[in-house]
């Protein structure tokens, strides 16, 4: 067993786990779906590869919200290109400015090959929707025989320099832990209808599975103390007249 | 000599209007003395300075040869009803006693609020301009500068406490960079001052010029509240 990380930060995001018709809702953090995907998408699968995509989906998966960004709602509007009628209007819903750790566990060498498939993808990855290109290499690292709770603990703060600054406050700082393996003090909280059975384009299907969400204290680097005044009293040794 | 010390109420109007204007403040040191009358020529120096510690803890400190009688503050910005049941609302200390017992060797820990400034020629042919020292290190240098008369010399920091390799030599904050603007009747511009907080740990050298330093003030500004120099032992 191993552990592969990838880290999810771009200025738009949308994981939609239960988005139907015109209203695109997202998660709060990238489905199991999305990231698999986006996995099969760097080796290059084609959207009814349902075997390998089975073979995937035997990887147990995990995400960190190492910074939550704000959600976005977008109005959209289009037209046929041909017959200028107007498409149904839609709302869609990303998050802005967000960044994740993802992990999965699985075999060594299925992850091996997937870590050189995000270094030389076959399909370019997108995070969850395709107008949503990440801002940072996803790939991070393949850890041997670390466990996934153990790895996404251990991960360093991810967030934006800008937003490390605005907790400068804090030493330490909480972060939420979605894993699907039960980790220590989580709580069997949620099911999600994210793993997928089949991506085919006529009929994509998903099963439930299970979300545990713990909380992990990471050292904020950007962390200041605040400024105080040094006491001084210089009436102590004085008596009153 | 007598230290006094007043704790302003901020949740009053009349606090926050001393807080707010260095010039009122002066004028409402200036008058607790009742043998001081204003048209007297060479008063003796009265020196005030305010720290504020915390939002609601402002404290006013006045060093004065006669003593001081604050019931007009305590009625526009102290706690009159408090101070009607026996307390006066404010201390006053002798503080000849302290400044007897000073010696040579002494380790202390000071607050010192002080305008730094040095006198620049803009342009060949002019006369010098008074102008403010603005960056921390020339601040610093500025007291460090006046140690020699002043009698005492700012502790250095040993070498593992330094941060970094040049600049943090001695046992001394610099804080609290604040800017006066002010009109005064009579001058065409804005009066601005630049103040600035010291707090650090200083060696006697010469009791007699500290003992000076400590009643007569150091530096330019002394009635905007600069210039008040104490002492606290290091225990605290």
């Amino acid at each position: 067993m191993s552990v592969l990380t990838l880290q999810l930060a771009g200025p738009l995001q949308s994981w939609g786990a239960s988005a139907r018709f015109a209203r695109r809702t997202t998660e709060n953090a990238p489905t199991k779906s999305g990231v698999l995907g986006l996995l099969a998408a760097a080796r290059g699968l084609t959207r009814d590869a349902d075997a390998e995509l089975a073979e995937l989906a035997t990887l147990r998966f995990g995400v960190r919200i190492d910074q939550p960004g704000t959600r976005v709602r977008d109005f959209q509007t289009a037209h046929d290109l041909d017959t200028d009628e107007s498409m149904p209007l839609s709302e869609r819903f990303y998050l802005a400015d967000a960044v994740f750790v993802a992990a999965v566990a699985g075999a060594d060498p299925m992850l091996a090959t997937l870590y050189q498939a995000l270094r030389r993808p076959a399909y370019l990855p997108y995070l969850g929707r395709r107008s949503c290109p990440p801002a940072r290499p996803v790939e991070l690292a393949v850890h041997p025989g670390g466990d996934l709770v153990g790895v996404l603990r251990a991960e360093p703060w991810r967030a934006a320099d800008w937003y490390r600054r605005r907790r400068a406050r804090e030493t330490d700082v909480e972060l939420t832990l979605l894993t699907e393996v039960p980790a220590p003090g989580s709580t069997p909280n949620a099911t999600l209808r994210d793993q997928p059975l089949s991506f085919d384009p006529r009929h994509r299907r998903y099963a439930l599975r299970s979300v545990h969400t713990s909380t992990v204290t990471v050292p904020n680097p950007q962390a200041r103390a605040r400024q105080t005044v040094p006491p001084h009293d210089p009436t102590s040794l004085l008596d009153l007249a | 000599m007598y230290l006094t010390r007043f704790r302003l109420n901020a949740a009053r109007p009349g606090a926050r209007k001393l807080i707010a204007s260095s010039q009122a403040l002066h004028a409402a040191v200036m008058s607790s003395f009742p043998d001081l009358l204003p048209s007297a020529a060479g008063r003796p120096r009265v020196l005030w300075r305010l720290d504020r510690n915390a939002a609601a803890e402002l404290l006013l400190y006045v060093v004065s040869p006669g003593r001081p009688d604050l019931t007009h503050l305590v009625e526009q910005a102290g706690w009159p009803a408090a101070a009607a049941s026996g307390t006066p609302g404010w201390q006053t200390y002798g503080y000849a006693p302290f400044l007897d017992r000073l010696d040579k060797g002494g380790i202390w820990n000071f607050r010192l609020t002080a305008n730094p400034v040095h006198s620049v020629r803009v342009r060949d042919g002019q006369p010098t301009k008074r102008t403010a020292h603005v960056t921390t290190q020339h601040q610093i240098e500025w007291l460090l500068g006046r140690q020699e008369v002043g009698g005492f010399r700012i502790q250095e920091k040993p070498q593992e406490r330094r941060r970094t390799e040049r600049g943090d030599l001695h046992q001394l904050v610099v804080r609290d960079q604040r800017s006066l603007e002010f009109r005064k009747t009579g001058s065409t511009g804005p009066v601005t001052i630049k103040t600035v907080t010291y707090d650090g740990r200083l060696e006697v050298t010469d009791a007699d010029a500290l003992r000076k330093v400590l009643t007569e003030g150091l530096g330019k500004a002394k009635a905007y509240g600069c210039g008040l120099m104490t002492l606290a032992p290091i225990s605290t």
